[in-house]
This record gives structure tokens, sequence and C-alpha cells, in this order.
């Protein structure tokens, strides 16, 4: 059956039997158009990019040539380490946060709305709704950690000299070399938060009001913090969620030190993997009514 | 769809869990799978090792310690920059060229530690201070002057170390194979005689064609977790570029520079002791050199002078509940951890040693004041 024909037949809201691919790609459009259509949304991104703002003009301000270990004492020195610092400053709170918000939204928020029995009664649509939320909040944790990339260069750049990097080996490289690398940083960052997504995605099949799907995605994200606080559970600290993230910083080296970040990456997979599944058991398990 | 049909759809998460443990659990007993090799004896293999020469390697080096060790708040601020090596986990970018040129980048949370030495000078740079210290070798050196904290990170001297204290009072014995770092290696465990020290074994893991100590791994007397393990977790035996050593110190790093005199005393510590000076401090002026009393396992190390501060919270909670023992040397109180015994005596010396407690006040009664 061509797709043309069927189109013109089938009323909306849902076209009943247009090619799977074409019908992907506009559940994919219309989920991003629901994640960016938020005015929530636009005000997390503009917080994360307040980030670098507050962050380079409160170093502006206080004048400090360095004293500060890390990141942030360099901050002062070159502009580019503002990226960096921000976007590692972000990654224990901000971004959790924002990430919660919206994955605890996608599915919870729908049923609020009662917008996702409309959905559900499309059989064969269910698995691919939720491919189609979980890849619109991939995009949104890139989003999200460009935002502050951006938000960073520009600050870094309009309130401190810019200049060659010193990566953590004591080595220097081009400017250009260093910005591919922070580029490279907030990609990782973004799949860094793809595990935690998943949670939010799984709870927010469980039930039909969004604000205890964020509650309890975010709860789940402090459990799991205090987990990895404790010294006496140490075994078990390699595989919690956040054991890795700061492996971003590891780009950062010279030459880049790549094991403790494939390592991370394997964990948000199996996290992802884990919670997809489950939210995909959910799904398609549930009943219209939710 | 029926309720089993819906209910049967949970079996893919559950499965999806299944396989990431399953990976997560097994993944590693699968590559630690014991390689075949040659049969060997152990005096066989001990000559191997000690005739093994490389012209150059590099790897990455893990090291994992738990000596039960709390954590030492005070002791000695200046020397800590590398203290804490001696606890937790760490990995380490390693490279070596013979005979004097060696990098070791230890690998911190968002920040890198360097110390390398092209044989003529050698630097020390903290990424996250940001200082450099530059430190100009004598023109002679026995040994480059990161020796100390090359021993902390390379498994040959480690390992070297130990072998050097093989006598009657160890058991030698090949104790099968394993793969260390990709590489098919023989075991060679180190059993103490005595029931003085703490250790319970030591094992190095050899590699088979180039007889260079792969890992070391210390056991304890009790418990099934090593105490520490050090070795290679990749290594490569081509010998790095002459810029790998090399240092310039970048713009806006605060730098150092000593010059270390010719024919420094080499002092005596044993091994896995936590009273290493850092290379590149000096000597502590109005401090006494350690002491070694004893030989072998039950060597006990006395320094005098260390006692730390009152008024430091954490090590004074520790001194309180430690208790006290009393004895022909005095009085003092009792650290034990299941490697590392402490006494530390009202007059201010400290008796520290791979060793049980007993033996630590049998060492003090010896000592000199």
């Amino acid at each position: 059956m061509s797709p043309s024909e069927t189109a013109t037949t089938v009323t909306r809201p849902l076209p009943a039997r247009p090619s799977a691919g074409r019908h992907a790609v506009a559940l994919f459009a219309s989920e991003l158009h629901l994640v960016f259509g938020r005015a929530r949304t636009w005000v997390t991104l503009a917080v994360l990019a307040g980030v670098p703002v507050l962050v380079g003009v409160a170093i502006r301000l206080s004048g400090s040539e360095g004293g500060t270990e890390g990141f942030i004492g360099q901050v002062a020195g070159n502009g580019f380490f503002l990226i960096v610092a921000s976007l590692a400053l972000s990654l224990p709170f901000f971004l959790p946060t924002a990430v919660t918000v919206v994955s605890g939204e996608s599915l919870a928020g729908e049923a609020s709305l009662g917008t996702l029995r409309n959905m559900l009664t499309a059989p064969a649509g269910r698995s691919r709704l939720l491919a189609a939320k979980m890849v619109a909040l991939a995009v949104f944790c890139l989003t999200a950690t460009m935002v502050i990339w951006l938000s960073g260069l520009i600050a870094g750049v309009v309130l401190f000299p810019v200049g060659d990097v010193v990566l953590l080996s004591g080595t220097t490289v081009s400017l250009a070399d260093g910005l591919l690398r922070a580029f490279g940083i907030a990609i990782l960052i973004a799949l860094s938060l793809l595990g935690l997504a998943g949670i939010g995605l799984f709870v927010s099949s469980l039930t039909s009001t969004p604000l205890a799907a964020m509650a309890a995605t975010f709860g789940a994200f402090i459990v799991l913090g205090i987990l990895g606080a404790i010294p006496q559970i140490d075994v078990i600290h390699p595989w919690l969620l956040m054991y890795g993230w700061t492996s971003f910083a590891d780009l950062l080296r010279d030459p880049p030190y790549w094991d403790a970040i494939v390592r991370n990456l394997w964990i948000q997979a199996a996290y992802l993997a884990v919670f997809y599944a489950a939210a995909w058991a959910r799904l398609t398990s549930r009943d219209i009514n939710g | 769809m029926g309720v089993a049909q819906r209910s049967r759809r949970w079996l893919v998460p559950v499965t999806a869990v299944a396989v990431v443990a399953g990976v997560g659990a097994l993944g590693p007993v699968v590559a630690d799978a014991s390689p075949d090799l040659p049969g060997i004896t152990a005096q066989d293999l001990l000559a191997k090792v000690q005739t093994a020469k490389v012209d150059g390697l590099s790897g990455t080096v893990t090291s994992s310690t738990d000596l039960g060790l709390p954590a030492l708040p005070g002791m000695a601020p200046e020397a800590n920059q590398f203290l804490d090596l001696l606890t937790g986990d760490h990995t380490a970018r390693v490279a070596f060229a013979g005979p004097d040129k060696a990098r070791v980048s230890v690998l911190d949370d968002m920040a890198e530690r360097v110390l390398t030495t092209d044989g003529k000078t050698a630097w020390v740079y903290d990424s996250s201070r940001r200082e450099a210290a530059k430190i100009n070798l004598p023109a002679r050196p026995a040994k480059p002057e990161v020796a100390p904290e090359k021993e902390t990170y390379d498994p040959q001297a480690a390992a070297k170390k130990f072998l050097a204290a093989i006598d009657p009072s160890t058991k030698v014995e090949v104790s099968g194979t394993e793969s260390v770092a990709g590489r098919d290696a023989y075991k060679l465990r180190l059993i103490p005689r005595t029931d003085k020290t703490t250790v319970g074994s030591v094992t190095l893991a050899v590699d088979s064609k180039t007889w260079i100590p792969l890992q070391v791994t210390v056991m304890p007397r009790t418990g099934k977790d090593p105490a520490v393990q050090l070795g290679f977790s990749s290594v490569s035996f081509d010998v790095p570029a002459a810029s790998t050593f090399a240092f310039t110190p970048p713009k806006g790093v605060k730098v150092t520079e000593k010059t270390v005199p010719a024919a420094p005393d080499k002092q005596v510590t044993p091994p896995a002791t936590p009273k290493k000076s850092t290379p590149t401090k000096p000597e502590r002026s109005g401090r006494d050199h350690p002491t070694v009393i004893g030989q072998g396992w039950d060597s006990v190390v006395m320094v005098r002078g260390q006692v730390p501060v009152a008024g430091n919270g954490p090590l004074d909670q520790l001194l309180a509940k430690a208790p006290t023992v009393h004895g022909s040397w005095g009085s003092g109180k009792v650290l034990t951890t299941k490697m590392v015994s402490a006494l530390i005596t009202d007059d201010g010396r400290i008796f520290i040693g791979l060793v049980t407690p007993d033996t630590l006040q049998a060492a003090a009664a010896k000592a000199p004041r």
C-alpha cells in the first residue's frame, strides 16, 4: 500500500498506515515539538545558559588570580576554562535536575492531559512512541550541554583573555584543539545523562502525575548519590550511575585517557537498556486507560 | 492481549538486568582465565626475573590499596602530596627508557600529577595546584631522584624489593598462571614462614616472554581481598620516544627550582610502609631518620618526633579509641589494621610495621631510646 494513497484517506490525529520511516519521523518531530514547545524547557535552558555567565561574572568581579584549585582557578587566566568549569559545575546538580524534569514529564505529562490515551490506541505505535520519547530526551540532553558550551564560550571570550590551552598533563595545545575537546566533553556529559533519562522515562511510564514522576526520579538520583558517598559499600560504587561522571576530564589529558570514558559510557548504556526495557514493558502492557 | 501475554513482556527488562549483571560480574572472570604455559620451577623463574632487562616500556598501571588504614589527616602535611597514593585506587601512566629516563603521570580525578626525568633534570607538575618543580639531578646519579615515587607505581621496583627480602624466612612457589594486561604470566607466590607478620602472601605475576613482573598482589593473613594490588592494566615493550620524557612548564605555572647534591644517603625503608618521604622534598630538619628494628617480615620501623600536634580532631578520636599498652619500654597507644600496626609511645616514638601488635611491643623493648 503506498503512503500517498493512505495519507489522503486517513484522518487525524494518528495516520494509520503511512510508511514506517515517515511515521517515525513525524512522531519524532512532534515529540521534539512537544519538548521544546514547553515554556519550562526554555526556562531550564536559560538557567543553564546563565551558569557560565554567573560563574564568569563572579570570578571577574572578585578578581582572583588563581588560588583556587581545578578548572575554576584557571578561568581568570584563560576564558576557555569557563566552558569546562561551567560544564563540570552543572553536572552534579543543574543538568540532572533538568533531565529529571523533562524525562518525568515525558509520558506522565501526556497521561495527565489525556493525550496518551489517543496514542496508545494505535497498537503498533507504542514501541515507536517510546523510542520517539527517548530520542527527544537525548536531543534535550545534548541541547542542554551545548547551551552551556556556547554560553561558556561567549562569556569566556567577553570576560577574560582567551588563549592556548594547558592540558592536565602540562602540555599546551592550540585554542581550536581545546575547543574541540570541550565540545567532546559536552557530548560526553550529554551521554552521561542518558542513564538518568532512562530512569526518568521508566518512572514516568508508571504514573499519570508528572510531578510524582519528577520527584521519584530525582529521589532515585539522590539515593544513588548517597550510596556513592558511603565508604563502607565501596564494592558497589563502580556500578553506580554517577561513578564515571567525572571521567569527561580525561579528554583534557595528553593523550586522552579513554578507559574511564568508555567504562562510563557502558554504565550509562546498561542503565539505559534496563530502564528503557522496563519502560517498554510497562507501556506496551498497560491498559489504555493507564 | 491477555494478562499472561502482557506480563510476559516484563521478561524483557528482567533479561536486560540479567545480561547486564552477567556481563558486569563474569566479564572480568572470563578475561582472567589461566593461560597454558610450560611448567617452570620457582628457582628458574626467580633467576629469569633477576636477569630480566628491557630497554623501555610504557603502559598503564593501576593500584588498589586497602591496608585498612584510616585517613591520616595532619600527618606531615607537606608530605601529603603523594601519601594519598598509599590508600585507595589509583591509575597512572608510566613510561620508561633505559637507563635513566622515566615518566609517571598519576591520573587523578579532574587533575594529573606528572613526574618525569630525562636523566639530567626531573620535573614534578601538579595540575590542580598549577605548580611545577624543576630538579637538577647530580651528574651521575645511581638512580634518578624520582626513584621512591617510581617504586610506588612501578611493579618492577616493588617486586624487586620483595625479591631482595627472600631468605629462609619465606616459602617460594610457582602457583600457576594468569593473564595480566593481555600477556601470559606465571604466578610466583611468596609465603612468609613466620606468624609475626600480617602479610599472608605476596604474589608476583611474571611475564612469560620478557620476565618482567607485571603485577604484585599482597594478601593479608586474614581475609580474602588483596591488601595491595599493583600492576599493569596495559603494557607495551616498545621504547618510548625521547620526547615523552621532556617537560616544558606551561605558561602561568609557578616554577620552583632545586638542585640535588650528589650522592645523597639512601635511606632504608621496608616495603609498603607509609613513612616514605616524597622525592621532591628535602629531608625535614630536627627529625631522625627512621630506624629499622629486626629483619625480614617482622621488621619494624621506628620514627622519632613524628607525633602529630593535638587538636587534630579525627586523629585525636582515633587515638582516644586505641587501646593503651604498657611494657618495659613505657606505655603507648596501639593502632591496628588488617595489614599495618602502629605503636605510638608516650615519649614520642612511633613504631610501625606489617606485624602483629605483640611483635611491635617486643621491638619497642629492644629499641634504642
